[in-house]
């Protein structure tokens, strides 16, 4: 029983946005430069021709998996509602959708598949024979703003209740008993200030230049969870509502909470934004957002046994600047790795 | 996301059919972190020089088949465009752009989302336009391209 450290290709999109990097360089950095095994996908962007690929690239990723000795943890899936465009997708023909995603996780070796945060009881359903018959798993994504317990007055997004949707789930797993049904719990559910990315954005493209300068400074003196009620105290009214919410965070679930779900948890996605010099301590590293140390503790102290896969999304914040400007995501991930390292104490 | 990467440097060009200059074309990539079914790709709001080129004066090639009108783009609902894969966008406009240098402001529509939202059964009867959805763009991105 462990935790094991993984990577999604997800944090490395922009490298292979920009051609830098395609899945075969991915998988080496994965072995020689982080020396992880664990391996995650977005079907739609690592997959050429999904949902139906060739033989040859199916053949090429298990050489390259072999090559480098990786693991695949889950296939990333999703569920685009209007793509038949003359009628919303039925829960049928999600499932259908499910069912696709199932048979390319088998193929390409994937032990589940993360589907879209907040999966109706009612396609995981129609898709679980198929699972069952592939020995495949279906993991939905807990992502903010979904809590692990209850709450019913989020509305709106997802599913028809969302703020219920994993209790749903839970009870759906314990009165049928299956195996093949469970999470994938996005670390961003467990904030504890506002990504650095979001700050950094609007520090550089407020119009406003002298309250640009006065937050940058103000970041120097108050911590960055307490820097937007700070803002807003000393500056009442200069943010409007958007520019509010790149200062604003919320503890979307407990650390603790992990514990009603734990053993339905088949992989954790490691959301990080900015990985920073923890003060005092060279070339260790921190992600001053979200609370790492508390969740990997629950984890431990529980003996939970599965992959953690970096899933670093702060480059999108820098994107409408120059390629000088760009963050470099192999070093941001390599930083975020020496964090597992250190927390889970390899 | 990749507000500055999007258009391909260099890629604006005049369209010449029949020896007469229809229109200017330029490639694009899906600037998001993931590829899409061509069914969602709704089309751009363009404007070049401050001239705007609705999405009826459009056409998108992609995957080595001759450029589509996004009405044929929208029932391509299992045909999928890659995430590494360049497209060309096709506007028409006799006479084309003339040589030198042009600003163009562009905004990709794609509906992709994350599940089920309130809004879908209202965008299935009135599809927005790409500027109405609120996708990973921050806002219109403009570019200084050269037509030699």
């Amino acid at each position: 029983m462990a935790i094991k450290r993984g990577v999604s290709l997800y944090s490395y999109q922009q490298a292979q946005f920009l051609g830098q990097m395609d899945y075969r360089d991915m998988a080496r950095e994965l072995r020689e430069g982080l020396d992880c095994d664990g391996i995650e996908i977005i079907n739609e962007a690592t997959v050429p021709g999904y949902p139906f690929p060739s033989r040859e690239f199916l053949a090429d990723w298990h050489n390259t998996l072999a090559r480098y000795d990786l693991t695949p943890v889950a296939l990333d899936g999703f569920l685009d509602t209007l793509r038949f465009r003359d009628h919303v997708m039925t829960k049928a023909e999600a499932a259908e959708l499910i069912k696709l995603d199932l048979q390319l996780a088998h193929d390409m070796g994937f032990t589940h598949i993360r589907t879209m945060t907040g999966l109706p009881v009612e396609v995981i359903e129609r898709a679980l024979p198929t699972a069952e018959k592939l020995d495949v798993k279906i993991a939905w994504e807990i992502h903010a703003p979904i809590p692990i317990k209850p709450d019913p007055t989020i509305q709106g997004l997802y599913c028809e209740s969302p703020g219920t949707a994993v209790a749903d789930t839970v009870e759906f797993i314990e009165k049928t008993g299956t195996k093949h049904v469970g999470f994938v719990p996005d670390m961003g559910i467990f904030m504890r200030a506002p990504y650095l990315s979001g700050v950094h954005r609007l520090i550089r493209t407020l119009e406003d230049r002298e309250l640009a300068e006065q937050i940058s400074e103000l970041m120097e003196e108050v911590p960055l969870s307490e820097l937007g009620a700070e803002v807003e105290k000393r500056w009442p009214g200069r943010l409007n509502p958007q520019q509010k919410r790149a200062l604003s965070w919320k503890m979307h679930a407990a650390p603790e909470d992990l514990e009603l779900i734990l053993p339905y948890v088949f992989s954790i996605h490691g959301k990080a934004h900015n990985m920073v010099e923890i003060p005092g301590k060279p070339g260790q590293y921190e992600e001053p957002a979200l609370m790492y140390a508390e969740v990997i503790e629950v984890l431990k102290k529980n003996d939970w046994d599965g992959y953690i896969c970096t899933e670093f999304e702060g480059q999108r914040a820098y994107q409408d600047r120059g390629i000088e400007h760009l963050l470099d995501e192999v070093e941001q991930v390599r930083r975020h790795h020496e964090m597992l390292k250190r927390l889970i104490g390899e | 996301m990749f507000e500055s990467f999007l258009v391909r440097e260099g890629s604006l060009q005049n369209v010449e059919k029949d020896g007469f200059i229809v229109g200017f074309k330029f490639d694009v990539r899906n600037c998001d972190y993931r590829g899409c079914f061509l069914s969602l790709h709704t089309g751009y709001y363009i404007e070049v020089d401050g001239e705007v080129f609705p999405v009826e004066l459009q056409k998108f090639e992609i995957n080595g088949k001759p450029p589509r009108s996004f009405d044929e783009i929208a029932k391509c609902v299992w045909e999928h465009w890659d995430f590494d894969d360049w497209a060309t966008v096709y506007v028409q406009k006799p006479g084309g752009l003339s040589k030198g240098k042009h600003r163009l402001g562009i905004y990709q529509g794609v509906m992709a989302q994350y599940g089920w939202m309130p809004h879908d059964q209202e965008w299935i009867d009135n599809p927005p336009s790409p500027l109405e959805i609120r996708g990973k763009q921050t806002g219109i991105y403009y570019y200084d391209l050269e037509v030699e």
